[in-house]
């Protein structure tokens, strides 16, 4: 029984490495962020909030924060009925060729980020579509919509599908059924992936940082220009509000779906 | 080439001693045109960071927006990141996305040999300036040249107890290894490679195998790769001992209090220019107060203050020296001086600098 | 735990007669437009914005295989409009391609690996702990930074490692130091394995959950160790979810670019890297899309690959009907 336990405790001990290892960058960033002193050094020189307001008064930052939140809402927007509508068609029909289906609708995961960027700025070129905000958060949507139909298709597995004939059975026209029994039923996939689509579209970066420019620039890429010359407290604290994001995030995700949710067997 | 790279910063600077303050010299606007043109929310300059875009902004920028009232932005997107872009924008009729690129020259030209930059043959402020001012090779004003600086060989004074090193060879010394560093697509090293090589300067671009065994030579002692604010950051650090990079940064660390120093090698040092263009496809009134930003660049008050704080000099003749850079060996005092350094014409750099990167960067990235 | 029937989105009763309204005539415009004798068509309808959506990637991707059919012409820097494949020649036969890519195709096996080693324990003791505040805890610490973007955890890694970082001013502070992770082949790992690690422990879990717990305690009932039981019951049932991971990380990384450039310092690009410097650096569009292809060819060889060991369903949008097929 020793070696049991010795097993036991390997597991804990990598679970405790984990937990430091994920949580690192993390709390330096907000260690740093309250610094008194110009330069990000450890150990932080004093403590204030010289930086949150360094932030705040930049305007550049503001504008950057205001354009992510601006795609990020554009990008949900457009995923929302796209993914869920997507996600019940595959999960509830038996369609032919369903997996050429799958197939071409993970077509963003197969190809390389950096590929997609560059594959969109040749077409958006060609259209006239580049320099303008909105399509950066319809390619946003572009390649990170198979979360959003993942989300969704978690949740429309587990529907069943005598509840939508019963409720057709009772004569509910289609469209009936489709929003009091379909749509109630898959909403918690619907928040999961809409909130995925938010986040990742508010921290996307490499597809960003090809198709802005110094009028339309993001956050995140903002951030990396940045943090190219000079590592400045003033971008832990705009870290800090990322943090703050995905704290609530995390929060919402918990209250109206359940982080537990995500262990489920599929 | 020459892009910003991170680096934790270190305590502020001591105040340039040669800069004298910017004083804001009563400016007269010379419009080249009579009317009145609206003021732009903003004036986009795409800029290097660090110590550069400091200087831009305490010698160019902000009496600018106190002259004008009109804010400048300083954009860090990367000289080669915004090229393609601005190509695109020009190619597509859309307005670019910057109203001014502060660039290489190499690079300003190619942009102008693309035609997508706007003349600045009207400018008041071209009148007196060094003929270096005057891009090579093109037709009018596609493009100006602000200041020239030479790539140095600087060094740690600690290391070099005796003097300055004579060659760029000490580069290869074992005794340095992993302690020397150069910019990550070998920019400025091309000409002293070639000779410290055994080769002859004159055959750039045909025969430039002896460049090439330098810079193989050099992989051997694992050079660190940077760009411009990691050379007065990895000195500070005390990582490396010998840099071929640009005085500004060296003399950033130096600044700080840190004992480094440069020279010019028996070899030579290269010589080059940096550039400001405007990109064609704006507004008429923003293109009128983009020209009237590069224009009081090259005035006096602002070449002035902006390139002392760059320690380089500028392309406005008779203007005041920084006090340390007086008779320094790789500060041109004169248009003569300029004729001691390494110049490798800016056609030979346009047709064939992309392509040495690619060699450097297939040798180092080994 | 709560079902996906969760009762949520349907607040707004008190005005139902009003929205049923609405319905109804939401109800009549589809029958207009969309008779139901059109309704065999109703899941293409579903499918059809996905589609477009997705299809703005393909035609992106045609654009790029158009493009890698040229070369540059640098007398003025625009594509050669002649056809010709010289770029591909040129991926193959020059070393440097060849040696980015291995040095990638060797950083991803190591993150692949290293992810898989960390992820595993806390996947398990995520599943199988009974104290539900501390899988609460596990799974906060977990979405935390998995909801993080790629340039913030850089940034932090950048000041943990740093020479006047955390790392640093504690090893200094035993007399130790200083160490230069930053900027090393062995830093970008870090950044990627810390990166990996909530996408692999989010996608092993379920597969974990899926293993019954009593298939474990009868195995140790029968007297087996917990090493015997771990080796040959556990792991061989999780290894569907061991591979989903392993491919989802490895293609992750094999295509990573924020890391190598933040924290590579410039001698440790990856692939991604050499493309966009072919495309912004040289300005020759068609080399990095030449390599663009090339790179989308081996990582879908590499999902391919993984569909076949473990079927669609763990990997794509689970349509769990087919799904006994797959596994």
């Amino acid at each position: 029984m020793r070696r049991g336990r010795g097993l036991e405790r390997l597991i804990l001990a990598v679970v405790a490495f984990d937990l430091l290892f994920l949580a690192l960058p993390t709390l330096v960033i907000v260690v740093a962020s309250f610094t008194a002193g110009r330069i990000v050094a450890f150990p932080p020189e004093g403590f204030s909030l010289r930086w949150y307001q360094a932030i705040l008064e930049k305007r550049a930052f503001v504008d950057a924060f205001l354009r992510s939140a601006y795609v990020a809402t554009v990008c949900t927007l457009i995923s929302l009925p796209a993914g869920t509508l997507a996600a019940i068609a595959l999960a509830r029909w038996r369609l032919r060729h369903a997996l050429a289906w799958q197939l071409y609708l993970l077509l963003p995961f197969t190809i390389p980020l950096v590929v997609s960027g560059l594959g969109m700025i040749l077409l958006f070129g060609r259209l006239g579509m580049l320099g303008m905000l909105w399509p950066v958060g319809l390619a946003l949507t572009v390649i990170n919509l198979p979360f959003m139909i993942w989300g969704v298709a978690a949740c429309v597995n587990r529907l069943d599908p005598d509840l939508e004939a019963a409720a057709a059975n009772l004569g509910a026209p289609p469209l009936h059924a489709f929003v009091t029994v379909t749509l109630p039923a898959v909403m918690p996939g619907i928040v999961t992936g809409g909130l995925l689509m938010f986040i990742l579209a508010f921290n996307e970066f490499i597809v960003s940082l090809m198709l802005v420019d110094a009028r339309t620039v993001t956050l995140p890429v903002l951030m990396y220009n940045s943090i190219r010359s000079t590592i400045t407290p003033d971008l832990a604290a705009l870290s800090v509000v990322y943090i703050l994001i995905a704290a609530v995030t995390v929060w919402l995700l918990d209250r109206l779906v359940g982080l537990e949710t995500f262990l489920r067997a599929r | 080439m020459r892009r910003t790279a991170p680096y934790l910063r270190l305590p502020r600077r001591r105040f340039l001693s040669g800069a004298a303050a910017v004083v804001a010299a009563p400016y007269v606007l010379r419009l080249p045109r009579a009317t009145a043109q609206e003021k732009p929310a903003e004036i986009i300059v795409r800029a290097w960071g660090g110590v550069w875009e400091e200087a831009l902004k305490t010698g160019v920028s902000d009496p600018f927006t106190e002259m004008t009232g009109i804010p400048v932005r300083h954009d860090l997107t990367e000289d080669n990141e915004i090229r393609p872009k601005i190509w695109a924008a020009v190619d597509q009729g859309r307005v670019p996305p910057i109203h001014v690129n502060w660039d290489t020259t190499t690079n300003a030209t190619k942009s102008a040999l693309r035609g997508v930059t706007e003349d600045l043959g009207d400018l008041p402020n071209l009148e007196g300036l060094l003929p270096l001012a005057k891009p090579a090779g093109l037709e009018g004003w596609p493009l100006v040249n602000v200041y020239s600086y030479a790539y140095v060989l600087a060094y740690s004074e600690k290391a070099f107890p005796e003097g300055a090193p004579e060659s760029w060879n000490a580069m290869l010394d074992p005794a340095f290894r992993k302690r020397v560093a150069m910019y990550d697509d070998g920019i400025g090293l091309f000409a002293p490679a070639q000779v410290a090589g055994g080769g002859r300067f004159e055959d750039i671009p045909d025969n430039m195998e002896p460049c090439w065994e330098f810079f193989r030579k050099l992989k051997a002692n694992e050079p660190l790769l940077g760009e411009d604010p990691d050379f007065t950051n990895w000195f500070q650090n005390d990582e490396i001992d010998l840099a071929c990079t640009i005085i500004s940064n060296a003399r950033e660390a130096k600044q700080n209090g840190i004992a480094v120093s440069w020279t010019v090698p028996k070899e030579g040092a290269t010589l080059d220019t940096d550039a400001l263009w405007i990109p064609k496809g704006l507004p008429e009134n923003e293109l009128y107060w983009a020209k009237q930003y590069v224009n009081f660049a090259l005035s006096a008050e602002a070449q002035q203050a902006w390139c002392n704080a760059l320690g380089l000099p500028p392309v406005r003749p008779g203007l005041e020296p920084p006090a340390d850079l007086v008779g320094d060996i790789a500060y041109p005092a004169s248009e003569a001086d300029l004729d001691r350094f390494l110049r490798i014409p800016t056609p030979v750099l346009v047709e064939h600098e992309s392509s040495w990167f690619e060699r450097v960067n297939e040798i180092m990235q080994g | 735990m709560k079902s996906c029937r969760a009762d949520i989105g349907t607040g707004g009763r008190s005005d139902r007669s009003f929205g049923l309204r609405l319905l109804d005539l939401a109800e009549s415009v589809r029958a207009g437009l969309f008779p139901a004798r059109f309704s065999v068509w109703t899941p293409y309808l579903y499918l059809l914005p996905a589609t477009l959506i997705t299809g703005i990637l393909a035609i992106g991707l045609a654009e790029m295989a158009e493009t890698s059919l040229h070369v540059l012409n640098r007398a003025t820097f625009r594509p050669d409009p002649a056809y010709t494949l010289a770029n591909y020649a040129a991926v193959l036969s020059k070393p440097v391609y060849l040696r980015i890519m291995l040095k990638t195709g060797f950083a991803a096996l190591l993150v692949t690996g290293f992810t898989l080693l960390l992820a595993f324990p806390y996947a398990y003791f995520l599943v199988r702990t009974p104290h539900a505040r501390l899988r609460r805890f596990l799974l906060v610490a977990l979405f935390l930074p998995f909801l993080l973007g790629q340039v913030i955890r850089a940034y932090g890694w950048l000041i943990v490692l740093g020479k006047q970082g955390l790392l640093n001013a504690a090893l200094a502070a035993i007399g130790l130091g200083p160490v230069s992770l930053i900027y090393t082949y062995g830093g970008v790992v870090l950044g990627l394995v810390q990166y990996m690690l909530p996408f692999a422990v989010l996608l092993l879990a379920p597969a974990l959950t899926a293993i019954p717990h009593e298939v474990e305690l009868a195995s140790h009932g029968l007297g087996a160790t917990p090493w015997r039981t771990f080796r040959h019951i556990v792991l061989p049932l999780a290894r569907p979810g061991l591979v989903a991971a392993g491919v989802v990380v490895f293609t992750l990384t094999v295509t990573d670019f924020a890391m190598p450039e933040i924290m590579g310092g410039g001698a440790n690009d990856f692939i991604a890297n050499a493309i966009y410097d072919a495309f912004f650096q040289l300005s020759d569009a068609g080399m990095g899309a030449a390599l663009g292809i090339v790179l989308t060819l081996f990582a879908s060889l590499i999902v391919a690959l993984a569909f076949l060991l473990v079927g669609v369903a763990t990997l794509g949008h689970g349509a769990q009907q087919d799904a006994g097929a797959g596994r």
